[in-house]
């Protein structure tokens, strides 16, 4: 039975109104920062008055934009590719068979119960150990797999038909052909989760580039943000600013990626 | 003739625009960022000013501090030639006509070239 077009009309202008709720932050965030508003100013302005983009170009500037962006993408990069590739490594491992699996799958969601703040002391003793403190492998290490994203690989690979692995097995291809060869390119939505995940986490992770950086020069852009917001705390233009520029990487990647995101994150949510 | 897949993916075309872009607008800026500061000075009539010491201020976190003076010539011309800065103001001075107005000019990237369109004018202002 199909719906009569009222009620389709009611449900889009329904959910136009909530889109234009929930985005009404964001347009805030993108108003005052082309323009010098103050945000605390009474009536607020809907409409930006004057608006000019040289707040932009304050913050490429006044503070070392560009090394914060290179050290953001690098430790992204690298978290991203972690990612990918240990994910679907363990994955694929708990897709099979084998003695004590039920223990490492609890052991896996039990983890995912404990907060990074309760594990950062023995993350940062075991990066210290490494040697990694104040470098961009010891920035992207805690970020390089994530329990979640594993469950999202495993449940793509199991969605799998066992007898297309079956037949590869007999073709000759080994597991970490069957991995990159088989299982890989029929789960491009759960690669693409884990894409976005990955980038999205490690682009705004904080705490952990705070407690291990040493020197200036290789912090990432969130702790720019903070060291901005102290140098130029009445300067709201200029933050708001920054704070798009910060922004704008992981919603372009997620723009980018949504589509295979949503079947990535819905893949092996219903059955039938 | 048909073209490849890839080529008409989001993923090629999206940062290959970006690309594209990025490239082009380093381009300009390479070509445009010799750091040249040119203007007049004028009266409060209009006539040029010779001799009027023109500083430029370089604008820093919090203030603006003065970083170059050059001084006017016969026409009332001045040009600075090393500007570092995105963010900076111009101030004319002489000791019969005392301070100019102060106008602030953003410029979008460092170093770019500025040709005043409107020149630096005494107001009578004494310091």
């Amino acid at each position: 039975m199909r719906a009569k077009p009222a009620s389709i009309a009611l449900r889009h202008l329904a959910l136009i109104l909530v889109s234009a709720i929930m985005l009404v932050p964001f347009y805030w965030v993108i108003k005052t920062s082309i323009t010098n508003e103050n945000i605390y100013a009474y009536p607020p302005r809907i409409l930006p008055v004057s608006p000019h983009l040289f707040n932009f170009v304050d913050v490429w500037y006044f503070i070392p934009f560009p090394r914060y962006l290179l050290n953001s993408v690098i430790v992204s990069m690298l978290a991203v590719a972690g990612n990918v590739v240990f994910n679907a490594m363990a994955a694929y491992a708990l897709t099979k068979h084998f003695v004590g699996k039920q223990t490492v799958m609890l052991l896996f969601l039990s983890c995912m119960l404990v907060p990074f703040q309760a594990t950062i002391i023995p993350a940062y003793l075991v990066t210290a150990n490494l040697g990694l403190l104040n470098t961009y492998l010891g920035l992207a290490l805690p970020l390089m797999s994530t329990i979640v994203c594993i469950f999202v690989y495993k449940a793509a690979f199991e969605a799998v038909p066992h007898s297309l692995v079956d037949a590869a097995r007999i073709d000759g291809l080994k597991e970490r052909q069957i991995i990159l060869r088989v299982l890989m390119p029929l789960s491009k939505p759960a690669i693409a989760t884990n894409v976005i995940l990955a980038f999205i986490w490690s682009w705004n992770a904080f705490l952990w580039p705070l407690i291990i950086t040493r020197e200036p020069l290789m912090q990432t852009l969130p702790l720019g943000l903070a060291r901005f917001l102290s140098y130029l705390e009445d300067s709201t233009g200029a933050l708001y600013a920054f704070a798009v520029m910060v922004l704008a990487p992981s919603i372009f990647v997620f723009l980018m990626a949504q589509k295979e995101f949503i079947r990535g994150l819905t893949s092996g949510a219903t059955k039938g | 003739m048909t073209l490849p897949s890839w080529i008409t993916s989001r993923w090629f075309i999206v940062p290959a625009v970006i690309a594209v872009v990025t490239v082009g607008w380093n381009i300009y800026v390479a070509a445009h960022n010799s750091g040249l500061v040119e203007g007049r000075v004028v009266d409060a009539a209009g006539r040029p000013v010779a001799g009027a010491t023109v500083t430029l201020y370089e604008r820093g976190f919090v203030t603006h501090t003065p970083k170059d003076q050059t001084k006017t010539d016969a026409a009332g011309v001045f040009r600075f030639t090393a500007n570092n800065n995105h963010a900076l103001q111009l101030q004319a001075e002489q000791a019969a006509l005392g301070l100019s107005d102060r106008p602030g000019f953003r410029l979008w990237f460092r170093a770019q070239d500025l040709s005043l369109a409107e020149p630096l004018r005494f107001t009578g202002r004494m310091p």
